[in-house]
């Protein structure tokens, strides 16, 4: 309420949701490791992931790719995207290509 | 009256104009200035709902923002809103929310989309909302403010302001305010809302994510038929297979589809049959059909299927001028809603 002839007003925006989440563990090569790649849907993110890709087999023995697309690039990828990829690679790597 | 039990921060100003500047230089506005929501006007919103101001109206589905009864209440005042305007920012709210709607990416985009709302029912004659003349212009308080704190709520509460979170290239007009009434009076056809699912008699919100729309004019012809050949060449600018886009046909159209005894349902069918042309024609006008041969021979509409396009009616007597509003992602990744308003 007001105190004498003030105004109390609020505030109108709103607090983030912020979930703290730990860093994944970082393989102490790559050598061997199957590579996820994992595309955003925007028009370059494949050809970005591929070129990553590239990349890195120059510098390490990898032991394959699994790519995938989370097929909406506003979205978070759908859980059974994640879990299905999280099995099959040691490593995943994203990428926005716009 | 009972205090009621805030959560927001609450901040001292000497007057009205101390806290419009402040709105201002925090970033809490749209650039227009704003109704100071002070905690009395606010109660008075929240009270509107009959829930208490915590109570969750909405959950933006990727980052997780809650919007309050107290966060839409606050916005709503400063956007100019009365309170009894609040059942239909509730629905609108609750449709704005709901996961196919796609609310952060056509927020942020470059692609720049704005949320429309179309009310339909008896809510919105009881709260005066526009459906005529100049419908989706200025001058009605409740059209203005409910589009308005709609827009405020996603600065203020999602935090996707211009600059920010918001990358639209260009933007949007209606990224101020846009929201209207359909003019269920002038339509021989059921309304909207009905179409869309909910039951006659009742009030509700549709939301669209829409793009820039285009205004179609057609003074030469009474038949339906050339009154939507009008709009083909429209829809070829716009792209091929939209899965949602949304026709508004204003009252000399629609006479003329009530004199030559159109049902509804014809005017997605003619326009979906219609406004096709060759893979080959779309790729060359830059608006390539994604996965098929770039020099291909057979037909592919602008919209993927005739119950892609939502018609409504609106607009004033004068004049034959409809429009055509595609939707952001032409709907892959963002659908039209539609709620109940719950009174």
């Amino acid at each position: 309420m007001a105190t004498d002839s003030k105004l109390r007003v609020l505030d109108p925006t709103g607090q983030p949701t912020i979930v703290q989440q730990g860093m994944a563990r970082r393989p102490d090569t790559l050598d061997g490791a199957v590579v996820g790649l994992l595309a955003n849907h925007k028009l370059n993110s494949e050809p970005l992931l591929e070129a990553i890709y590239d990349v890195l087999s120059e510098r390490f023995e990898l032991g394959g790719r699994v790519a995938v697309n989370k097929g909406d690039a506003s979205r978070p990828a759908a859980p059974e995207v994640l879990d299905g990829i999280a099995k099959e690679v040691d490593v995943i790597i994203t990428a926005n290509g716009d | 009256m009972t205090e009621m039990p805030f959560t927001s921060d609450a901040i001292e100003v000497d007057d009205a104009l101390q806290a419009i500047e402040l709105y201002a230089e925090r970033g809490w506005t749209d650039g227009l200035p704003i109704v100071p929501p002070t905690e009395g006007l606010v109660a008075q919103f929240v009270e509107a709902l009959n829930v208490s101001p915590d109570a969750v109206l909405g959950v933006e589905p990727t980052k997780g923002a809650v919007i309050t009864a107290e966060k839409a209440a606050i916005n709503a005042v400063m956007a100019g809103c009365k309170p009894e305007y609040m059942p239909v920012l509730a629905a609108a709210i609750d449709a704005i929310t709901d996961s196919e709607f796609g609310l952060h990416g056509i927020s942020v985009s470059t692609m720049g989309s704005a949320v429309l709302l179309i009310v339909n029912g008896p809510i919105a004659s009881d709260l005066g909302m526009n459906s005529g003349v100049s419908v989706f212009g200025p001058g009605n308080r409740a059209n203005a403010s409910i589009g308005r704190a709609i827009r405020l709520i996603i600065i203020n509460v999602l935090g996707t302001r211009a600059g920010e979170l918001d990358k639209a290239t260009i933007g949007h007009p209606g990224k101020y305010a846009w929201c209207i009434a359909e003019n269920e009076e002038l339509s021989p056809w059921e309304p909207a809302h009905v179409t869309r699912g909910q039951s006659e008699g009742s009030s509700a919100v549709t939301v669209v994510p829409g793009l820039g729309p285009f205004q179609v004019g057609q003074h030469h012809d009474d038949n339906p038929e050339r009154i939507l050949d009008a709009f083909i060449d429209a829809m070829f600018a716009m792209g091929p297979l939209m899965k949602d886009a949304l026709i508004v046909l204003c009252p000399e159209h629609i006479e003329h589809f009530r004199t030559a005894g159109w049902a509804k349902a014809q005017v997605g069918q003619y326009l979906h049959e219609n406004a096709s042309r060759s893979v080959a024609e779309w790729e060359f006008a830059g608006r390539p059909v994604a996965g098929n041969d770039p020099d291909g021979t057979e037909l592919v509409s602008a919209l993927v299927s005739p119950e892609s396009l939502i018609t409504v009616v609106a607009g004033g007597g004068g004049g034959a001028w409809s429009q055509i509003i595609p939707t952001w992602t032409h709907g892959r990744a963002a659908r039209v809603v539609t709620k109940p308003v719950t009174v």
